[in-house]
């Protein structure tokens, strides 16, 4: 596990390559409001692309998910933020990025992560981020927290992520981490020394990235899940 | 609209188009491109900066001077940091600067960036959200640079296109006109031929109106050959082919008649002596072949000098008509030697005696006649080869000298020329114009042409006498308005200043120029085609009417001219003369009528004697008569 590299930017005649024809797309679709990222779920597009990937266990995996959005659907918050918790840290295997995907750091999508039942720190926060925000949770008030973790009493330190639940941006944060199974205070957390946070309420602050077939989005490795998790029927 | 402005339209539309679609494109593009870079910029930016900031004290100095940092050493608009609340803790800002590009250009692009924003943490709390913007105004300007490279670019393309664009249709047009100028002489009735150029279109155009030029004139030229063969069956001896002796006497007559040059010169008569005696000896077909070569022989000497006319008036006698030759003891030494030359290398000798008289106007045929056979006697008696010069009536000369003649000629040039009038009439009796013959005050006495003719050619006065006459000409038609035909002499045609005058007085005078009928005998024309084509080319746009007279001999040779546009042609006497008994004759001028309209030259007959020949003649066609049958004699005034 290890913390996500920004990537610069192949070429510049790629890049110009890729702006111009983001241009293009723009110039043909200005005027194309931003996609809404609120509850916007697509079940059947969901269950097309777990089957296509990952067959029948994927999707045992998928309608398990659905039934738990269902589930929790009427619960409160503190339920929600629980039950989302236990069951990814239930249901995935903890794995480096290298073993899953062969590949350094590989920002799985849930259903991603759903299908192979195995997944990376980030792997998991980005499941329950994107469960939580599904069931209504508002976006501002999740963050993704990349934290310095200290394994067991060893004093051996690993780069590790976590979701954190702010109820307001001055408080401190409910953690919900794949480490330890119990949701507590982010100041609770001796184990964890916090780094830096992000959401995506930044992403699609502006105007300019509002379309899914932006070749930019790709550049960002978080972008890219994101893109990725729109094309499979998330958000 | 013509060719190069409907060219020069569309050249402008499509570049228009071309332009106004590569400006859209690029600037949009490029303004896509460049807030899709500023707004990477700015997240990334604005990350870097919190991911800093959330690693150091939160204590103001130290946040201050990390955004004074940041904003200092880069490219930032605005870097603000507020806490939670949304209250500022820190900011920087700078004003756009946009100084060398107009507001205008600045409003149509406006660029619309996200600003980058992160959040600093502080341990598990969040301390608060940065915002970045960066500086974009360099981009208005490379924008404007290059929109206004645009624009230079495709100023110099239309700028090319469009001399290109004329430099096509310049070389499309000369040929075109080319074209339509034919295409218009071919509705004139003259079938002209133009050199093919180049662009196919248009070539495969001339090509097929040059075959159709070609085919008429071929066609023209068949029919002209019939009626000339009619005519030479008519007129000529079929032994020798020169005039027979009718032919021939009316041929003297009209020249005795006639007010210009013709009306003086030289008669001459050559006998082949012993012809009984000679045919006994060779044989009819020697004999004949004989007679052949001397007629050749004359005919010659007579084209050489210049309007010889060549007669045989009976089996062996032989008359020889140069009009406008004085010289006699030159002409009889010329002559000498080229009957020397025919009697020489042969199987018999043969004698070829011959007399000369000189004659003037009003000379009586017969009496020249007379005094021939009287010298040719003598001439027999002297010898083979031995040529007599006759006595011609007495005449008395009205100048002796050189020097006087000119003096004289000068003076009455100077003095001012009257011009007769003899009107040529349509079948209507509607003037056609008036013929007008000069006529000279010598001695106190108004003299027609024929008298003092000799001494202008000899004098070299010709250019100076026609255009003396052109602007009596000019004068008179200003004055009475009545369309003039005038004479002119081969001398003047051949001189290139005369020709230069005459079109600037014609292009001064547009109005007389189109009511003047300029005419030269046929066999002038025939005898110097090319000053006779380059008087036709100068003055033909002058809209004055160019026209032969005497026509006859030559008449086949009217197909060549054709393409010169002849406006009328004035058909000899010798043709007209007892047209209303002779059916043959008939057939030829109905005939040459029938030619000239269908290239659409006016016939015109000369030398009508009666009413009844001048009936006949509008009965065949023609479109004009003139001469004594219609002629209302108009004296010349003191």
């Amino acid at each position: 596990m290890s913390l996500p590299h920004l990537r610069t930017l192949d070429s510049p005649g790629r890049r110009r390559f890729l702006a111009g024809l983001g241009g293009l797309g723009l110039a043909i679709g200005l005027g194309l409001g931003p996609a809404s990222v609120g509850a916007n779920l697509s079940p059947e597009r969901l269950r097309r692309s777990m089957q296509a990937q990952y067959g029948a266990s994927g999707l045992a995996s998928l309608e398990a998910w659905f039934a738990l959005l269902e589930r929790l659907r009427p619960a409160g918050l503190e339920t929600r933020l629980r039950e989302v918790n236990d069951f990814f840290n239930r249901r995935i295997r903890w794995l480096d990025d290298i073993d899953i995907w062969g590949q350094e750091d590989y920002w799985a999508t849930p259903l991603e992560t759903l299908g192979r039942g195995q997944g990376d720190c980030e792997d998991y926060s980005i499941a329950k981020y994107i469960t939580l925000k599904e069931l209504g949770v508002p976006g501002d008030e999740l963050r993704m927290i990349y934290v310095k973790a200290r394994i067991g009493r060893s004093g051996i330190t690993q780069a590790h992520m976590v979701l954190g639940y702010y109820e307001t941006p001055a408080s401190d944060p409910l953690v919900l981490d794949n480490l330890q199974p119990s949701i507590t205070r982010g100041s609770l957390r001796d184990d964890l020394d916090p780094l830096f946070s992000f959401n995506s309420s930044g992403l699609w602050a502006g105007g300019s990235t509002q379309s899914r077939a932006d070749p930019v989005a790709r550049l960002s490795r978080w972008r890219r899940a994101i893109d990725r998790m729109q094309e499979q029927g998330f958000i | 609209m013509s060719l190069i402005k409907q060219l020069w339209l569309t050249i402008g539309i499509l570049l228009l188009l071309a332009f106004g679609g590569s400006l859209f494109i690029g600037v949009s593009t490029s303004r896509a491109y460049i807030e899709q870079e500023v707004s990477i910029k700015n997240a990334d930016n604005a990350n870097a900066l919190a991911l800093t900031m959330s690693q150091m004290p939160k204590d103001p100095v130290t946040l201050e001077l990390l955004i004074a940092a940041q904003f200092d050493t880069g490219h930032y608009r605005r870097i603000v940091l507020r806490d939670p609340a949304g209250e500022i803790i820190e900011q920087r800002r700078a004003g756009e600067a946009i100084d060398d590009v107009p507001a205008w250009f600045v409003d149509l692009v406006r660029f619309e960036v996200p600003p980058g924003q992160a959040v600093v943490q502080d341990g598990w709390r969040q301390f608060g959200t940065l915002t970045l913007e960066s500086q974009h105004s360099f981009a208005y300007r490379s924008l404007w640079r290059s929109s206004l490279e645009l624009v230079g670019w495709f100023a110099l393309a239309g700028a090319i296109s469009l001399l290109l664009a004329w430099w096509i249709v310049r070389t499309i047009r000369r040929p075109l006109s080319n074209v339509v100028e034919q295409a218009l002489h071919i509705g004139d009735r003259r079938f002209t031929t133009i050199p093919a150029p180049r662009t196919r279109e248009l070539r495969e155009v001339v090509m097929a109106m040059n075959q159709l030029s070609a085919a008429v004139r071929d066609m023209l030229g068949e029919e002209s050959q019939k009626l000339d063969l009619l005519r030479r069956r008519l007129q000529h001896d079929n032994v020798t082919g020169v005039l027979k002796r009718e032919a021939f006497l009316s041929q003297l007559q009209i020249h005795l008649e006639s007010q210009d040059s013709r009306a003086s010169g030289t008669l001459a008569l050559v006998r082949l002596a012993r012809l009984a005696e000679v045919n006994e000896r060779l044989g009819h077909r020697d004999t004949d072949a004989l007679l052949n070569e001397l007629a050749t022989g004359l005919d010659q000497f007579g084209k050489v000098l210049g309007g010889g006319v060549v007669g045989r008036l009976n089996g062996s006698d032989f008359g020889l008509l140069l009009p406008d030759a004085h010289d006699l003891e030159q002409l009889r030494h010329e002559l000498g030697k080229r009957l020397a030359a025919l009697r020489e290398h042969r199987q018999v000798s043969i004698g070829l005696p011959a007399a000369l008289v000189d004659y003037a106007q009003g000379n009586r045929v017969n009496e020249l006649l007379a005094s021939l056979d009287g010298a040719l006697s003598t001439a027999e008696t002297r010898g083979n080869q031995s040529l007599v010069i006759a006595q011609g009536s007495q005449r008395r000369s009205l100048f002796n000298s050189h020097d006087e003649w000119r003096s004289a000629l000068r003076g009455a040039m100077a003095k001012g020329i009257y011009l007769a009038h003899y009107p040529v009439l349509n079948e209507k009796g509607e003037l056609l114009h008036f013929e007008s013959p000069s006529r000279l005050r010598l001695n106190s006495e108004w003299q027609p042409a024929g008298v003092f003719m000799p001494w202008i050619s000899r004098l070299e006065l010709d250019s100076q006498l026609d255009l003396a006459v052109i602007d009596e000409a000019v004068r008179d038609m200003t004055q009475r308005g009545k369309p003039l035909g005038i004479n002119l002499s081969a001398a003047s045609i051949q001189d290139a200043r005369f020709v230069i005058e005459l079109q600037a007085r014609l292009k001064a005078r547009p109005d007389v120029a189109e009511r003047l009928w300029l005419e030269i005998p046929e066999s002038m024309a025939i005898h110097d085609l090319a000053s006779f084509r380059s008087l036709c080319r100068v003055l033909q746009p002058l809209g004055c009417k160019l026209g032969l007279e005497h026509v006859g001999a030559e008449f086949t040779r009217i197909a060549d001219l054709q393409d010169l546009g002849l406006a009328y042609l004035k058909i000899d006497g010798s043709l007209v003369k007892g047209i209303d008994q002779s059916a043959e004759q008939q057939t030829i001028l109905r005939g040459m009528a029938t030619l000239c309209h269908s290239l659409g030259i006016l016939a015109i007959g000369e030398g009508t004697e009666n009413l009844a020949e001048a009936r006949m003649l509008f009965e065949l066609g023609l479109d004009g008569a003139t001469g004594p049958g219609i002629r209302q004699h108009d004296k010349p005034t003191q």
